[in-house]
């Protein structure tokens, strides 16, 4: 059957194999693929078998208790939706001083309390972000392969920054607030290190892609080493490293309204109380809050991004 | 103009110089606006500093080298309850790996429901990808607290607050790849005469099915590392360990746990890289 048209690799797998034409041998060719691909898909599916079996049974998640934990989830998302009434809902307060049940001023009783936490936590993002940023722009130039002086700076400053962004973010604040007490300075002492960590490998990323001729150009005029990099990398990647830092900020944003959870300050802190103690609106007051804090945040660093970077770029 | 060496060039050229072209040259106000905000930032963080009482962290040096020592000085390692501290590791990996699972089994469905060239109606649309934000605005540590709350202490709550923040992610990152799709092979399917589901099956999933592997196994990745911290407001796994030593000052045992942790992150890492390439290779070469 040598006149059959062969195309592509199947004319030299065997295609004057005795007793078979180019369709015979194709198929027997694809059926040992699919014999060979056989194995993996079994084992692949075997292993992914035993590991949800085992997942399943380490963490108790059986089917009894879920079905005993969904009704008491949405019973507890019950709780939590705060009872407005439509006639009395902009009522103010009365002149005891007292609100009424019903109103919105009721539901946000605290309102001030949460509004000043709401701002300590984006203080405590600024801070941390600039911060932790400004350690790892310094540590960026010598943690990049085509910038680094010598070797042993290089491999100093990656390790470094890898051990900061290593340690989760939580458990830093955790240490920091059993060594220099609840509060927010700790929160902002472990956003910080974390960012630095973090910040670091990406500033260290851009520095890598940086062009090396401006470079050249600075140490053909007698640039020294911190000259080379104030002059002949820090203008290409500023625009990066802005916006960088800023989606950091996001990020860290969120970390600072969590990170209260272990008392190290923000709105972290008043959420875990509310959750932990009462089961009732005061919980979705605060949920509210914190989630349009967050989205306005994000918005708003958004619109800054777009436009510094525009304005470099173009 | 006339060329100088840079021997002869005098102050009245440089005047002359800066009068045909003042842009070339630094102005008092051009520095300013050049410093002013990198001293704005100084200033703030100093302040800010203060205002958090930054001198504390003077004041705490008494504590914070035994801290520091009892770290890094590991005793009595042989009465440390190892069993329990691998329980709680096992516990960690079966709480991402469960509930990285159910995310992405419920983010098949809202993914496409999100997806514009998959849902018809806007409506329903704005709703699913508005209550997907939702669902990520609120951080996985906070669905843990939550959920603690409503089925109790242990793995069950830190499953859910898994599965709760991925599917808000997961979902957004599926919807998007499936709006990236090629329309052709969709077509061709839909003019085979085929319904929805099978419109759905061979026309989206094979193109979109790796870019899915990769992301959840980006996602076991990085839910290890946040499992590890879902303990600590009691969602079970090894956080809820560390926090336990911690309080019982036992900070050798909190110094050991971590370096596992660390190590697990490491090899999860690799693990998954490592199934991700043979995954995607796999796809692509089909």
């Amino acid at each position: 059957m040598s006149d059959v048209p062969l195309t592509g690799g199947m004319a030299r797998v065997g295609g004057r194999a005795p007793g078979g034409d180019a369709v015979s041998v194709f198929e027997r060719h694809r059926a040992e693929l699919r014999a060979s691909k056989r194995g993996w898909t079994i084992f692949a599916f075997a292993a992914f078998a035993i590991c949800l079996g085992a997942s399943i049974w380490i963490s108790n998640f059986f089917p009894d208790r879920l079905a005993a934990g969904l009704p008491r989830i949405f019973e507890y998302f019950g709780t939590v939706i705060p009872d407005l009434q439509w006639d009395v809902l902009f009522e103010g307060r009365a002149a005891d001083g007292r609100a009424v049940a019903g109103s919105i001023t009721y539901w946000y009783t605290d309102f001030w309390t949460y509004a000043v936490l709401i701002w300590e936590t984006i203080l405590m993002a600024m801070t941390a972000t600039l911060l932790g940023a400004s350690v790892a722009f310094v540590l960026s130039f010598p943690a990049a392969a085509n910038l680094a002086p010598n070797s042993w700076l290089y491999w100093f400053s990656r390790r470094f920054l890898e051990i900061c962004r290593g340690i989760p973010e939580i458990l830093l604040a955790l240490v920091f607030v059993f060594m220099i007490g609840i509060g927010p300075l700790a929160g902002v002492l472990a956003i910080a290190i974390h960012t630095a960590g973090a910040l670091g490998k990406l500033f260290a990323e851009v520095n890598e892609n940086a062009s090396s001729r401006p470079i050249e150009g600075i140490a053909a005029v007698g640039g020294n080493w911190p000259e080379q990099m104030a002059y002949g990398v820090v203008p290409q990647v500023s625009p990066n490293f802005f916006s960088y830092a800023m989606l950091r900020f996001e990020i860290n944003v969120r970390a600072s309204s969590i990170i209260g959870f272990v008392g190290a300050g923000g709105i972290g802190q008043e959420l875990n109380r509310v959750i932990s103690f009462y089961s009732d609106d005061r919980v979705m007051a605060v949920l509210i809050l914190v989630v349009v804090t967050v989205t306005v945040i994000d918005l708003i660093s958004e619109r800054i991004r777009h436009t510094i970077i525009g304005r470099e770029n173009f | 103009m006339s060329m100088a060496s840079i021997d002869t060039l005098t102050d009245a050229h440089i005047d002359t110089v800066r009068m045909q072209h003042p842009g070339a040259f630094a102005t008092p106000r051009g520095q300013i606006r050049r410093w002013a905000p990198l001293a704005i930032a100084v200033i703030y963080v100093i302040v800010t500093m203060w205002y958090f009482e930054f001198g504390r962290l003077l004041d705490a040096s008494e504590r914070v080298l035994p801290l520091l020592r009892n770290f890094v000085v590991w005793r009595d390692m042989d009465t440390w309850a190892y069993g329990q501290i691998y329980v709680g590791i096992s516990q960690t990996l079966a709480m991402a790996f469960l509930g990285t699972l159910l995310g992405t089994l419920g983010s098949l469905v809202v993914g496409f429901l999100a997806a514009k060239n998959v849902m018809p109606f806007g409506i329903v649309r704005q709703i699913v990808r508005r209550f997907l934000d939702i669902l990520r605005g609120i951080d996985q540590l906070v669905w843990g607290l939550v959920f603690v709350r409503a089925v109790g202490l242990g793995p069950l709550a830190g499953v859910l607050a898994i599965f709760i923040s991925d599917l808000g992610t997961l979902s957004k990152l599926y919807s998007e790849a499936i709006e990236n799709i090629d329309k052709k092979q969709v077509e061709g399917i839909r003019a085979t005469g085929a319904g929805p589901l099978s419109v759905i099956r061979y026309g989206y999933i094979p193109q979109v099915l790796p870019v899915f592997i990769s992301q959840s196994l980006y996602f076991l990745e990085s839910n290890t590392r946040s499992a590890t911290i879902l303990g600590i407001v009691g969602a079970g796994g090894i956080g809820m360990l560390i926090i336990e030593r911690f309080r019982a000052s036992l900070y050798d045992q909190v110094a050991f746990i971590v370096v596992n942790v660390l190590v697990l992150i490491f090899l999860i890492d690799w693990l998954s890289k490592r199934v991700r390439l043979w995954a995607i290779g796999d796809k692509t070469e089909r």
